[in-house]
């Protein structure tokens, strides 16, 4: 009973969205071409690039890194890759709005530095201590 | 070494130097015994059990029973499915409430009070956008290994559940991506932002409530205790749900500074500083918007039947109110400030208009797609010309001579540069 009716929802959204894209695409040109790149390039770049590069980067941190640091390292890495996928729309501006006074006008490259030079203090920090504690068992 | 392995090789040139057989004559010269090898594919070929075969062996796609992680229990995937679930309902619920006060339905009624409300509603859809991000990444990673399930299509339900997935996904990172392009006001696509995240809102919004129905019943067993954690050289599900949850935290502490004033400083990637004029961000200049004042300048308040013009000297000398109000943008930085000019309901009183009405504001601003904008009745009695800002006349780019300042409004229609009000 609940499976239907979150079904029925779900598919009359998806209709009233699907009419509400349609009217997007038909209106420009562009809209349609571009719109369709944007939302088909989510799930590829995910699935054929992004997804396949962590679960690499996974393996060969499980191949190289020992034992005590793996957690650490890993968590390291992950908070950098998130951190870093946020800052770019803020680093990289081709298609950005001129600079007003107050928004987007701080030094966001330092800023990343800074977030990932704390991240890897604590990563260090991290493993050090699981380390000592792996020796002292 | 298995004999499929030596043909077209002359025993002298196998690299581990085994004898292998002759080369099998009956076959063509440029393929293997199931005809499917070039020649010089095949000589360029490594042995299958050589070090650099295997690791070829292993860049084959794999398949869903090559994944071990425990991050790929089901367990995990419904863990986080609950809170991207709740990342993208406050996101759909808040965004639909900022689309229908700027694109107001006949029904639709948004309160003047409390005067942060606009100012929280569009902080959460900002901030659990940019939750959703690490909690979507670390959900597929949770669910990667059924890309590969083969068959690829088993029945026709089967069919519309992956195109339901594919939708789901393509919706999510459209959702997510713009979202945060358009936070950071940078714009990599010609089409108008707005439609764009709008419409697919409701596909992404149906694709889950979709997705949730389908799964339910695994969802059901998923959200069981997680027990104790199977051995593996890999992450446990544990840590993997708690850096995921880290990583959400440190993604909203990375930005929330845009909106929460107690983070400005910690917020490495806030989009909003205080460097903007009077300590208040400007999201259009003055000089963007080709506005120069004359001191020839007079303020129209066009009433039912008559028309009033005051000129600046006019609005100063009339009775002022200040009021602690701030302005929250669509792209969800927010700012409070001190303010001082006249009620609008007062300006309306003047030009004999009832200011239980709705009133028209226009600009100075030639062009733009908010150089008008709409006061409902809701809000004329809370909602100030602004004159002077935190004690000083506006800013050429906050909007001197004067402008609106309503509460809980989005930033823009905030109009500024106000040349008419009008009660029609």
């Amino acid at each position: 009973m609940i499976r239907t009716l979150l079904a029925l929802s779900g598919l009359a959204l998806l209709a009233y969205g699907a009419v509400l894209a349609w009217e997007f695409a038909t209106s420009r040109a562009v809209n349609a071409a571009q719109g369709a790149a944007w939302f088909l390039g989510g799930p590829l770049i995910h699935d054929g690039i992004v997804a396949p590069a962590v679960g690499l980067t996974g393996l060969v941190l499980t191949r190289i890194v020992p034992t005590p640091w793996r957690t650490p390292v890993a968590v390291g890495a992950v908070l950098s890759g998130i951190l870093t996928l946020i800052a770019i729309p803020l680093l990289w501006r081709p298609y950005g709005t001129a600079l007003n006074p107050g928004l987007h006008d701080r030094n966001y490259g330092a800023g990343i530095v800074i977030a990932l030079a704390a991240v890897w203090l604590a990563v260090v920090a991290a493993g050090v201590a699981q380390q000592l504690r792996t020796a002292r068992r | 070494m298995t004999n499929d392995n030596t043909i077209g090789r002359t025993p002298n040139e196998s690299p581990t130097g085994a004898p292998g057989g002759p080369p099998d004559l009956t076959l063509p010269a440029s393929t293997d015994r199931k005809g499917r090898l070039g020649r010089v594919v095949h000589r360029l070929r490594p042995a299958e059990d050589s070090r650099l075969g295997r690791l070829i062996d292993r860049l084959q796609p794999p398949l869903e029973r090559d994944f071990h992680s425990p991050a790929h229990d089901k367990k995990v995937t419904a863990r986080l499915g609950i809170w991207l679930g709740v990342a993208f309902l406050l996101c759909f619920v808040t965004g639909l409430l900022s689309h229908a006060i700027q694109k107001p339905p006949s029904w639709f009624v948004w309160p003047a009070e409390p005067v942060n409300l606009y100012r929280l509603t569009q902080g959460v859809h900002v901030l659990s956008g940019i939750a959703a991000i690490p909690l979507l990444l670390a959900k597929l990673w949770s669910v990667y290994p059924r890309l590969f399930a083969r068959p690829l299509v088993r029945s026709l339900p089967h069919a519309l559940e992956r195109l339901s997935i594919l939708v789901l996904s393509g919706a999510a990172f459209f959702e997510l991506t713009t979202g945060l392009f358009n936070a950071t006001q940078n714009y990599p696509w010609g089409f108008y932002f707005l439609a764009a995240h709008y419409a697919v809102a409701w596909l992404a919004a149906g694709s889950i409530l979709l997705h949730v129905a389908v799964k339910l019943p695994v969802i059901r067993r998923g959200l069981t205790r997680l027990g104790p954690e199977p051995d593996a050289g890999a992450m446990s599900r544990r840590a993997f749900l708690r850096t995921t949850y880290l990583a959400t935290g440190v993604a909203v502490v990375a930005t929330a500074g845009t909106t929460i004033p107690l983070l400005r400083n910690v917020s490495p990637l806030s989009w909003r500083s205080d460097r903007g004029p009077q300590g208040l961000p400007v999201n259009r200049t003055a000089r963007a918007a080709g506005v120069t004042w004359d001191p020839t300048w007079r303020l129209e308040v066009i009433g039912v039947d008559r028309t009033v013009r005051l000129s600046l000297t006019d609005l100063e000398a009339l009775p002022q109110r200040t009021a602690d109000l701030p302005i929250a943008c669509v792209e969800g930085w927010s700012q409070n400030a001190t303010w001082t000019g006249i009620p609008v309901a007062d300006l309306m009183q003047l030009a004999g208009a009832d200011p239980n009405n709705a009133v028209h504001v226009t600009s100075l601003e030639r062009k733009g797609a908010y150089r008008t904008s709409v006061l409902p009745a809701t809000h004329t009695h809370g909602t100030l010309l602004a004159l002077r800002l935190n004690g000083a006349r506006l800013a050429p780019d906050h909007g001197f001579p004067c402008r609106i300042i309503a509460p809980s409004r989005p930033g823009v229609l905030q109009t500024k540069w106000v040349q008419r009000l009008e009660v029609r």
